[in-house]
């Protein structure tokens, strides 16, 4: 447990997705990974929710169809006004 | 003979066919759907290819045509009843606090995360609102810049950035409740007043 609060914690808990989506400055990006190192529950929250931003991306692609991709160039080639 | 050192729009535009379909599904969530949505897509790109300034982030403009072919034909014709995200995540910054205190229930639901299939993952997604779910796919999938995902919802980044907390504490709660049904995490009661056992409350 770490019941006490610093207002270290709460600003790194604040910029938690812009620290883990690269959206902040260096010196901001410095003083929050000086802090998790020192903070294992701010640490704890800031692996998880990186950990969901990986699962995310781990499971959000996907391969056009073939069908899709024919029909697509069908309707370019149509409407091309000149072939090469 | 045509100019070879031209910009070749239509193969770039091309190239982003997969990942244009795989957020068609995500939006509309159905493959029939997502497929008349990137053909749209397409047609009315390259309908408005002069107005394309080459050299700018041509994957950006292309999800920009999306969203707008998504929101004017699809999300109409859905007629889904509105769900309110606002009363499943009163706070959110309240509960990112709360979180805090607890440290040995972080390291069980990290734990349990690694244990969650992909079709899990992908269902959490789905039952996101319409811009929770685009604004956490453009960001975590795709990797766009606040700024950049700004552009292709048209919405200011102050609102990007909501969306982003937001979508991510729901998906977040649904995946704990999907490894709790598991038997792979266990919950226990989060107190959601104001004054008690946050750590932002104390502060």
């Amino acid at each position: 447990m770490h019941a006490v609060p610093k207002p270290e914690c709460e600003e790194a808990l604040d910029r938690l997705f812009e620290y883990i989506d690269h959206e902040l400055p260096e010196d901001e990006i410095h003083l929050i990974g000086e802090h998790l190192k020192t903070c294992p529950p701010c640490e704890a929250e800031h692996k998880i929710n990186e950990k969901i931003k990986r699962l995310v991306n781990r499971t959000g692609h996907d391969v056009a169809p073939e069908e899709l991709r024919s029909r697509i160039l069908a309707t370019i080639r149509a409407t091309r006004p000149e072939t090469s | 003979m045509t100019d070879t050192t031209e910009y070749d729009f239509e193969s770039e535009a091309l190239s982003y066919m997969d990942q244009l379909y795989a957020a068609a599904l995500r939006m509309t969530r159905n493959g029939a759907d997502a497929e008349d949505l990137v053909q749209e897509t397409f047609a009315k790109a390259f309908a408005a290819q002069d107005k394309f300034t080459p050299g700018t982030n041509l994957k950006a403009w292309l999800y920009r045509i999306q969203t707008n072919a998504f929101i004017n034909s699809y999300r109409k014709k859905q007629r889904e009843p509105k769900r309110s995200d606002a009363e499943t995540v009163e706070d959110w910054q309240l509960a990112a606090a709360a979180e805090h205190t607890s440290s040995g229930l972080a390291s069980a639901e990290d734990r349990a995360l690694d244990s969650l299939g992909d079709d899990v993952i992908r269902q959490a997604m789905s039952e996101l609102s319409d811009d929770f779910r685009m604004a956490v796919y453009l960001s975590d999938v795709e990797g766009f810049a606040y700024k950049e995902i700004a552009e292709i919802m048209d919405t200011p980044v102050g609102t990007v950035m909501s969306r982003l907390h937001r979508g991510r504490k729901l998906l977040r709660e649904k995946l704990r409740d999907y490894a709790a049904e598991r038997g792979l995490y266990e919950r226990t009661p989060v107190k959601k007043d104001k004054d008690g056992g946050a750590c932002r409350a104390q502060a």
